[in-house]
């Protein structure tokens, strides 16, 4: 018999669960926050168009391109444009294929059966056929190596699944910040709610993939595939970019020989929840290219309060990252809230044990997380 | 034109002193800015009329002053105390620069600061016993002063025992000047008069004793050096500045000119025993320096063993090793100087120089990664990394020294190696790792806090890497020292024949420019 008072739990994040349970989320709710959270997703939902449709475009034009010299340029190369590339003045595109490549990594279940299917390998083999027609160097490559263009193939797939995830997802933030610039958000379970109410709206949006080559379209992952925004492209994208993740190149050398990285992957915490915000020459550098990015668009009101630190603008990249983890506890949370067993509100006895569990669950990984410095 | 140096400075003292109490608080600082930038600008001027290829007194300026005493107003430079002079007033604008503009009684430090300054300059530029005494008298005043009442927690402490051992190195000095002057049986005090006397072997080797106990004192030699941490640690980041980049320095400029040049057959005699005096003080210098964990008081036992490179040159008193040891106090006063500085941001950003507390601060962000950047640099150039001036200083100093004194130098260069392992300990510490939490909130660092430090870099790493405009100055002085010793010496230096002495080699080995026209006989 499960007893219909709620108990506390002896989970070392109880406090976190019971504010959960209560309706709340992970990122304690205030003004200040509320503030930071909305004007960092804003500058945020900027940049992640900007990585959407980069990542879109190198899926849909760049496909098999040996050498793509010119992948971030969107199909527009001009001098000023290189100029301006080489200046690094400029969105850094390589932290969108950074985060898809941790998504290759770590996989999705239901897309890498589907990659790993007859049906895309023959589906892949026809557009590649189609590329390879008029290039004798990259049918003999293919001839060498059958598994490389499928491969360069499959990557491409998770190019397009992430860009089509951050489309989603970029206008859901801008929209968010039209919503508190019109009064409507006021606190963080508002922010929590909206956007667990976009990923509600856009759960069940098919996840296709198809590339046009002389002309004819080859579909790579046809809506047929049964693959979905949420459960395949929105839930895998947690767990590889904000759990697990991998430590950032450079230091994987170094780290390994100091055996300070698991040879299990299942062990990896280097996600942006657990990103250290303070640069270091080890482990645990920030993702400084998204910070970079986000600093050119952070909202005037955000720009006053980071003035105001200690540091004014000095520190700007870390001030931008702390801002942008708590906003990444928000749509944690809402992800929390979306895949729970029962509604988090419920009033069942049984339904709030199974909850429970399922909580202590996801506190487990949060343990280690910034999520204890930030509350 | 030198009276410039002396005069200029107490002037603008005297004009603070007299600004209205309504405009102190923002006027001392620009004044005192003013007139160190002015002094600044005359020394290189003053630089630029010097004539290298003269190894006398140059800008002589002369006035009778109290002749029955035999004091006057006798000043020149040469190749010995031009730098000094220059690096005196770069030193001065850099700590007046670097004041806290928030200090407090600004008017009386200013003034302090001006005074000490011009005392300095005024002890370089002295060719008067006397006059040196009175102006090494005079900087004692407004350094106790600054540490007694702008100084640490320890400050009265530490004040007190800087007076009391620098006045007791004054007293030795005075009295060694007494006894020169009574026992050449001459009414003078002029350098030049006094210079001329031969005293007897005995005689002279009292009165170098003395003197050189006195010198010791204020370079200070190990085991006279006590003061010099303590007066480190308590003193704020200016006078630091001031204390290691150009007043240890007066011990070491009264030791060659007062000691090397009046009492040279007795140098002669001592000057094994000072090679090996040197080297106590690098390896001591060196090993305290690993022992500490406070920054400053690492930098201050640095500044013990790299005085006792000096000291070694010195000893081996070689035109090339007094070109070394001329180019060590250069080198020594602007890296220690950076050195400081470099501790001065930390702790008044960190509030802490302890090593143990102290990480991460290259944080690139919230830590202090210039500051931290300049401090490597200047950790490098005190490790004598090629490239940079410590090194040449260091290796004239050996590349001499070794052919009069060679296990000392041995074992002097020891010394080179532990100053890695000190700076290391202190740079891995305090700089590398994670920057803790404690940490992550400092206050914003200015231009202000890093421009001194920025141009002590760029100095530091020009001369290394041109250092024949660091000993250009000095080539032809430090030919003509070795020269005179040997004309007024009774007995022939073996080991000053023994090394290449001719000015074209030294041109050749270190600068490649033009030589001196003065080939020794």
């Amino acid at each position: 018999m499960v007893p219909a008072t709620r108990s506390r739990s002896v989970h070392p994040l109880s406090n976190l669960i019971d504010r959960l349970e209560q309706g709340g989320a992970l990122l304690p709710d205030s003004p200040e926050n509320v503030l930071e959270v909305v004007g960092i997703l804003k500058s945020y939902g900027t940049v992640l168009d900007a990585y959407q449709r980069n990542l879109t475009y190198i899926a849909e034009h760049q496909f098999l391109v040996l050498f793509p010299f010119f992948k971030y340029f969107n199909g527009e190369v001009t001098v000023q444009k290189l100029l301006k590339h080489w200046w690094h003045d400029r969105i850094n595109y390589e932290f969108a294929e950074y985060c898809m490549r941790g998504m290759l990594w770590h996989g999705a279940e239901n897309l890498d059966r589907y990659l790993d299917s007859d049906e895309f390998c023959q589906r892949a083999a026809a557009a590649i056929a189609a590329k390879v027609r008029s290039n004798p160097l990259m049918r003999g490559l293919n001839r060498l190596s059958p598994d490389f263009l499928l491969e360069q193939v499959r990557m491409l797939v998770y190019y397009s699944v992430l860009g089509q995830f951050w489309n989603v997802m970029s206008r859901l933030f801008l929209v968010l910040s039209d919503r508190y610039d019109r009064g409507e958000i006021r606190a963080i379970p508002e922010v929590v709610q909206h956007v667990l109410d976009g990923l509600v709206a856009a759960a069940n949006n098919p996840l296709t993939y198809a590339v046009e080559l002389q002309g004819q379209r080859y579909e790579i992952i046809p809506e047929s595939a049964g693959l979905t925004f949420l459960m395949d492209a929105a839930v895998p994208y947690v767990e590889a970019v904000f759990f697990r993740s991998f430590p950032f190149f450079g230091t994987v050398s170094y780290n390994a020989q100091a055996h300070q990285i698991s040879p299990n992957q299942a062990d990896f915490n280097y996600g942006a929840l657990f990103a250290d915000p303070l640069p270091v020459g080890g482990a645990g550098i920030p993702p400084t290219l998204l910070m970079q990015d986000m600093m050119h668009f952070v909202p005037d009101y955000l720009q006053e309060i980071y003035m105001r630190g200690l540091r004014g603008s000095d520190d700007l990249r870390v001030k931008i990252c702390l801002s942008f983890q708590k906003s990444m506890f928000c749509v944690t949370t809402a992800v929390i809230r979306g895949l729970a067993p029962y509604p988090l509100s419920t009033t069942d006895p049984e339904q709030r044990q199974v909850n429970r569990i399922y909580l202590e669950q996801w506190m487990d990984r949060l343990l280690e997380s910034r999520l204890v410095t930030l509350n | 034109m030198l009276s410039v140096l002396i005069w200029v400075p107490i002037l603008g003292a005297v004009i603070i002193g007299c600004l209205p109490e309504s405009m102190v608080a923002t006027r001392s600082r620009q004044v005192a800015l003013a007139v160190a930038t002015g002094l600044l600008g005359w020394s290189l001027y003053l630089s630029s009329q010097f004539h290298l290829s003269e190894p006398g007194l140059q800008f002589q300026e002369g006035l009778p002053w109290i002749e029955s005493l035999g004091l006057t107003y006798q000043l020149g430079v040469d190749g010995l105390s031009l730098p000094l002079v220059l690096i005196n007033s770069l030193l001065s604008w850099l700590a007046i620069y670097s004041s806290d503009g928030q200090i407090h009684r600004p008017r009386f430090y200013y003034i302090l600061l001006l005074i000490l300054n011009g005392a300095v300059a005024g002890a370089f530029m002295s060719q008067n016993l006397l006059l040196f005494f009175l102006f090494f008298e005079l900087e004692l005043i407004p350094l106790y002063l600054v540490i007694a009442i702008w100084g640490g927690a320890r400050r009265g402490y530490a004040a007190m025992k800087f007076l009391i051992y620098t006045a007791v190195s004054g007293v030795l000095i005075l009295a060694t000047f007494f006894g020169l002057s009574l026992l050449s049986g001459s009414s003078t005090f002029d350098y030049a008069v006094l210079q001329e006397h031969t005293l007897p072997l005995s005689t002279q080797l009292v009165l170098l004793i003395t003197l050189l106990i006195g010198f010791g004192i204020k370079i200070p030699v190990v085991p006279l050096h006590t003061w010099l941490p303590d007066a480190h640690v308590e003193a704020p980041t200016p006078a630091s500045v001031l204390l290691a980049g150009v007043l240890l320095k007066l011990g070491t400029y009264g030791m060659l000119r007062f000691g090397l040049q009046l009492f040279p057959e007795a140098w002669r005699v001592i000057a094994p025993g000072l090679a090996t005096l040197a080297v106590v003080s690098v390896l001591y210098g060196s090993f305290a320096a690993i022992a500490q964990t406070d920054m400053k008081k690492i930098v201050a036992y640095s500044s013990v063993g790299h005085m006792g490179y000096i000291l070694l040159a010195a000893a081996a008193a070689t035109p090339l090793s007094l070109l070394g040891a001329i180019a060590q106090m250069i080198s020594h006063g602007l890296i220690s100087a950076l050195l400081f500085l470099g501790v001065g941001a930390v702790y008044a950003k960190t509030g802490t120089r302890d090593i143990n507390v102290l990480r991460g601060l290259l944080s690139p962000e919230r830590g202090l990664p210039l500051i931290g950047s300049l401090m490597i640099v200047g950790a490098m150039a005190s490790a004598g990394i090629p490239g940079m001036m410590g090194f040449v200083a260091e290796f004239i100093v050996y590349r001499s020294s070794f052919e009069v004194f060679p296990v000392q130098t041995l074992l002097s260069m020891v010394g080179t190696g532990l100053t890695a392992v000190y700076f290391l300990i202190m740079i891995n510490k305090v700089f590398f790792g994670r920057l803790p939490d404690s940490l992550a909130n400092l206050p914003r660092v200015r231009w202000h806090d890093r421009v001194p430090a920025m141009i002590v870099t760029v100095l530091i790493v020009f001369l290394g890497l041109q250092p024949s405009w660091m000993t250009r100055w000095s080539q032809t002085t430090a030919v003509a020292l070795v020269e005179d010793r040997l004309n007024r010496s009774t007995t022939t230096f073996a080991e000053v024949r023994s090394v290449p002495s001719d000015p074209d080699w030294l041109s050749l080995q270190l600068t490649g420019s033009e030589s001196p026209k003065r080939p020794i006989h």
